[in-house]
C-alpha cells in the first residue's frame, strides 16, 4: 500500500514485474507436477497452516454451518434441535420491529461515528505528524490509550458516571445551568443513543489515529518540499498534497471503521442492554438477547418460557447477508475508484 | 540461524514437533488424571461433588457441609458454587460430556426437570424415599408431574412458597418525612393512596433532596415486581404474568387495573416521586440508594435482606399486596411442591449421595436456614413461625406468607399441559412500562391490548403445536371457571403420593 502511494504521489510507472515466483519443482520443458507432490514439497508449509485452519474451522465455519441448520428450528440451545419451523424464523425477523428498530440504530451508530471520528483522526494525525510538536508521542499515546481498553471495561465506568454518580454530576450542572432538571442520561432515550455514539467515537479513535499517521509517514517529504517551493500554504499542501495522498489508505480505513460500527455490541449491551425500551438497542444486542436471554415471565401461570436459539439464528444470518452485501458493495466501490484513479494517470501519462 | 543449513531448519522443525508432542500429550495425560479423581473416594472415605447455584445463602450452605461432615466424617462434598445466569447451559455441557456431579441443583427452564427424568439424568429416589421419610414433608409436598414421574420420586420441595416480591419502607426516610403513627412506629403503606401521600412527603419535607420511590431497571426487567405487587391486591390474579385462570385469557388489554397501574406510575413520574436515573442504575446500586436513605420505598425481594444485613442496615419495614383499597381482591398463588436438587442417575455413590440429599431437606437444616440465616422459607412449615424470628423485618416477610394461596394449575388437572412450550413474547410486561416510562409508548391502552394479543397468540401457538406433538390438551385446560382467586383452591390430588 506504501509503494501504491509513493507510486501515486510521484506519478512514476507501476514497478513492471516482481521478483519471479518460486514455482515448486517445475523447470521449463518439464510436465507440471502432480497434486501429491506439489503437498509433498509443501508438507511444512501445510504444517503451519494447520492450527489456523483447524481453529478457523472449529471456532468460525463449523458455528456459521451449524447456525445455518438452527435457523430451521425453534430450539432453546439445548440438547439437539427436533422443532422444524421451515423458513418460520426468518419470516418472523422480517417482520420484527424491534429488529428494524434496532437495524435503524446500529446505522445510524454508523452513520455518525464513521464520519466523526474519521475527522477527528485526521485532524489529529495532522497534528501529532508534525515534527515540530513537542511531546508527540505522549499525545499520540493519549489517544490511543482507550482504544486499548476493552469496551466492556469503557461501559462500566460510564455506566459509573452517567447512572450511578448522575443525579450527583446532574446537580452540579443545574447549578452551573447547564441543565435545568435531572437528566437519566442512560434511561432517557433521546440522549442514550448519542451517549452511546459520543463513547463510541472516543472509545475506537485511536486506532484510525494510528492508521492515518502511518498513512501519512508514507506520503514523501519531497513532495511537501516541492510544494512549499511552488508556494502552496499550509491548506493548499493539506488539500492537493496530504489527502491525495492518503486516498488509499483512507478507503482502506472506510471500509474497516463501516464493518466495525455496524458490528458494535460489547458497548451497548454493558453500557445500556440496548434499554430503555429498546431506545439503544443494536442488531447484535438484539441477537444476543433473543438467544440467551430476556423473555416473558410466566411465574405461576403453568408455561416454561425458553429462549429461542434459532429466532437468534435467523436474526444473525439475515444481518450478516445485509452486511456481505454492504462489504460487496464498499469493495466495488474500492475498485471503482483504483481504476478511475489508474485510468486517469494513464490518461495523464499518455498525454 | 542460517537460513542456507537445511539440517538445523529440518532439527528444529522436528524439536519443535516433538515439544509440542510432549506437552500435548501432558495436558491430555493431566486431563485424564483430573477426569479421573473428580467422584474418587479420599483416605478410604467418599468424595461425592455437588453443585448449585447459592450465592446470598451460601453462609447456610457452608455451615451445612460443616455440620454434615461431622455428622459423616465418611463423606467428603465437594461442593462447587455456580453463576445462576449460565447455570443451564454448564449443567447441559457437562451432561453431555458425562462429568455431571453426584448432586445438583435442577436446571429450570432448557431442560425441565419432566424432560431431565425422560433423559435419565435423575436417579429414582424409591429405594430411600421411604413413607416415613415423605410424611416428614406437608401435604402436596410430592407430585405427580413435578417432583413424582411415573409413581416414582426424583426431588423434594426445598424453598418455602411466600410472596416472591415486597414493598420495602426505609423506616428513617419516613420518620423524617413525619410518616408516623401515634405510637412511633411509621406509617408501612397499604393502598396506592398511601403510597402517593408518603412519596409526595418525602419529596416536600425533604426539599426534593430525597425520593419517595426508586428502583434499579438496568440490569433487571424489574417493573414486573412492581405489577406483582401493586396489581395483585386490586383483583387481577395473573399479576405481572397477565394470565387470568378463571378464564384462560391474558387480560392485559381487558383488566382496567393493568391501565389504571400503569398511569400512577407515570404519575408518580411526573411528580418526581421517582429517583431519577431508577432506568438506567442496577437494581444492586438501587439497593444500596435505597439503604442510604436516596429513596423511601422501593420493591424487592428477600433476598435483600441478606445484602441489608450484611451492611448494618436494619431500618426497614416490609409489606407486600398494595392495592387500590386495604381489601385483597386477589392474591399471590403457589403450586403444590416443588423440585430444587436432584441426584445423579450415573452416581457411583448413590448411598452417600441420598445421605446428602436428605441431610439438605432435613427439618433441622430448614430450621436453620429459615431461623439462623434468615435465607427464606423453608418447605417445612414447622421452621417458618415468625414469632421465633427475632429480626423484625424478616419476621415480617415470614408472616407475609398467608398472602400465598393455593392456586390453580393446567398441568395438575392434566400433566400433558405441561408439555406445552411457549415462545417469548416481546416486548414483554417489564418492557412495555420501561416504554411508557420513558416516553417512548404514548398509547398505554392499545400497547396493553396489543401485549395481551400478543401473549394469547403464544398461548394459543404453544397449545397447537403441542396438539400436534401428540399431547392430549386443549385450551379448556386452562380455564378455571369456579376459582375464586380470594380463596385457597383445592387441589385434586392426594396429599401424598401412593
Amino acid at each position: 500500500m506504501t509503494e501504491n502511494l509513493v507510486r501515486a504521489s510521484t506519478g512514476g510507472p507501476p514497478p513492471v514485474a516482481g521478483p519471479p515466483r518460486r514455482t515448486v519443482g517445475r523447470r521449463p520443458g518439464r510436465p507440471r507436477p502432480g497434486i501429491g507432490a506439489r503437498l509433498r514439497a509443501g508438507r511444512w508449509s501445510y504444517l503451519y497452516l494447520m492450527p489456523f485452519v483447524l481453529l478457523v474451522g472449529a471456532f468460525t465455519l463449523y458455528p456459521i454451518g451449524a447456525s445455518l441448520v438452527y435457523t430451521l428450528f425453534q430450539w432453546n440451545g439445548v440438547g439437539s434441535p427436533d422443532h422444524y419451523v421451515g423458513l418460520a424464523n426468518f419470516r418472523q425477523v422480517v417482520h420484527d420491529g424491534v429488529f428494524w428498530r434496532s437495524f435503524g440504530h446500529t446505522f445510524l451508530y454508523a452513520a455518525v461515528v464513521v464520519p466523526v471520528q474519521l475527522a477527528l483522526a485526521l485532524v489529529l494525525a495532522v497534528v501529532l505528524n508534525n515534527k515540530r510538536l513537542r511531546f508527540s508521542t505522549f499525545y499520540r499515546s493519549v489517544f490511543f490509550l482507550p482504544a486499548v481498553m476493552s469496551p466492556a471495561i469503557i461501559a462500566v465506568i460510564f455506566q459509573l458516571l452517567l447512572s450511578n454518580f448522575g443525579d450527583s454530576i446532574n446537580t452540579r450542572l443545574i447549578r452551573a445551568h447547564v441543565i435545568d432538571h435531572q437528566v437519566d442520561w442512560l434511561g432517557d432515550p433521546h440522549s442514550v443513543m448519542w451517549v452511546v455514539i459520543g463513547i463510541g467515537i472516543w472509545n475506537t479513535l485511536g486506532y484510525n489515529l494510528v492508521y492515518f499517521l502511518a498513512g501519512l509517514q508514507s506520503i514523501p517529504e519531497e513532495l511537501y518540499e516541492a510544494a512549499s517551493l511552488d508556494g502552496a500554504g499550509a491548506w493548499s499542501k493539506f488539500w492537493h498534497v496530504t489527502l491525495p495522498g492518503l486516498r488509499e489508505v483512507g478507503l482502506m480505513i472506510l471500509f474497516l471503521a463501516v464493518l466495525g460500527s455496524l458490528q458494535v455490541f460489547d458497548l451497548v449491551q454493558v453500557l445500556t442492554g440496548g434499554g430503555p425500551y429498546y431506545a439503544s438497542s443494536v442488531v447484535n444486542t438484539y441477537i444476543y438477547q433473543q438467544a440467551f436471554g430476556g423473555g416473558l415471565s410466566a411465574g405461576g401461570a403453568g408455561i416454561t418460557v425458553q429462549p429461542n436459539v434459532g429466532f437468534a439464528s435467523a436474526a444473525a444470518f439475515f444481518y450478516g447477508l445485509i452486511l456481505m452485501v454492504i462489504t460487496v458493495a464498499q469493495a466495488l466501490l474500492l475498485r471503482r475508484v483504483r481504476a478511475s484513479r489508474n485510468a486517469a494517470r494513464g490518461v495523464r501519462e499518455g498525454d | 540461524m542460517s537460513a542456507t543449513d537445511p539440517s538445523r531448519t529440518l532439527l528444529t522443525r522436528r524439536g519443535l514437533l516433538r515439544s509440542a508432542a510432549v506437552l500435548g500429550g501432558a495436558a491430555t495425560l493431566g486431563g485424564a488424571l483430573s477426569a479421573c479423581s473428580s467422584s474418587s473416594g479420599s483416605g478410604g472415605g467418599t468424595t461425592l461433588t455437588h453443585w448449585d447455584f447459592y450465592d446470598s445463602q451460601e453462609p447456610w450452605v457452608k455451615n451445612e457441609l460443616a455440620l454434615f461432615g461431622k455428622a459423616h466424617p465418611e463423606i467428603h462434598v465437594r461442593r462447587t458454587k455456580n453463576a445462576q445466569a449460565g447455570y443451564d447451559n454448564l449443567f447441559n455441557l457437562a451432561e453431555r460430556s458425562g462429568r455431571t456431579p453426584d448432586t445438583f441443583f435442577l436446571t429450570k427452564q432448557t431442560v425441565p426437570i419432566n424432560q431431565q427424568v425422560q433423559k435419565g439424568w435423575l436417579l429414582p429416589l424409591d429405594k430411600y424415599a421411604t413413607a416415613e421419610w415423605v410424611r416428614t414433608f406437608p401435604a402436596y409436598s410430592f407430585v405427580e408431574g413435578l417432583n413424582v414421574f411415573d409413581g416414582k420420586i426424583y426431588s423434594a420441595p426445598f424453598v418455602g412458597s411466600g410472596p416472591p416480591n415486597q414493598l420495602f419502607v426505609n423506616n428513617k426516610v419516613f420518620r423524617d418525612a413525619g410518616l408516623t403513627n401515634a405510637d412511633g412506629s411509621v406509617q408501612v403503606p397499604r393502598t396506592w393512596d398511601d403510597m402517593s401521600r408518603a412519596a409526595d412527603a418525602i419529596v416536600r419535607r425533604s426539599g426534593g433532596r430525597t425520593y419517595g420511590l426508586g428502583f434499579g431497571n438496568g440490569s433487571t426487567n424489574l417493573f414486573a415486581w412492581w405489577f406483582d405487587v401493586l396489581i395483585r391486591g386490586a383483583g387481577s390474579p395473573g399479576g405481572s404474568t397477565g394470565l387470568d385462570l378463571r378464564v384462560g385469557k391474558y387480560t392485559y388489554g381487558t383488566d382496567r387495573n393493568y391501565a389504571d397501574l400503569t398511569n400512577l406510575i407515570m404519575e408518580w413520574k411526573k411528580k418526581d416521586y421517582f429517583y431519577p436515573n431508577s432506568l438506567s442504575v442496577s437494581d444492586e446500586i438501587a439497593r444500596a440508594y435505597f439503604e442510604r436513605g436516596k429513596f423511601g420505598m422501593t420493591v424487592g425481594g428477600v433476598w435483600n435482606e441478606a445484602e441489608w444485613t450484611a451492611h448494618g442496615f436494619t431500618d426497614y419495614s416490609v409489606t407486600t399486596l398494595v392495592g387500590p383499597d386495604e381489601t385483597h381482591k386477589a392474591y399471590f398463588y403457589r403450586t403444590p411442591g416443588s423440585a430444587l436438587m436432584g441426584i445423579n442417575a450415573r452416581t457411583k455413590h448413590p448411598d452417600a449421595a441420598w445421605q446428602w440429599f436428605s441431610w439438605w431437606h432435613s427439618k433441622a437444616a430448614a430450621v436453620r436456614w429459615v431461623q439462623k440465616y434468615r435465607e427464606d422459607l423453608s418447605a417445612h412449615p414447622e421452621a417458618n413461625a415468625s414469632d421465633a424470628i427475632r429480626f423484625k423485618p424478616f419476621a415480617e416477610y415470614v408472616a407475609l406468607q398467608d398472602l400465598s394461596l393455593p392456586g390453580p394449575q393446567p398441568w395438575i388437572r392434566n400433566p400433558a399441559a405441561s408439555g406445552v412450550v411457549v415462545a417469548p413474547v416481546q416486548p414483554d410486561l417489564g418492557a412495555f412500562v420501561a416504554g411508557v416510562y420513558s416516553g417512548q409508548i404514548k398509547d398505554i391502552s392499545g400497547a396493553l391490548t396489543s401485549l395481551g394479543e400478543r401473549s394469547q397468540s403464544a398461548l394459543d401457538a404453544g397449545i397447537k403445536d403441542g396438539q400436534k406433538r401428540g399431547l392430549k390438551i386443549s385450551a379448556a385446560d386452562w380455564v378455571f371457571a369456579d376459582w375464586d382467586p380470594t380463596k385457597p383452591y383445592k387441589w385434586d390430588i392426594p396429599e401424598y403420593p401412593k
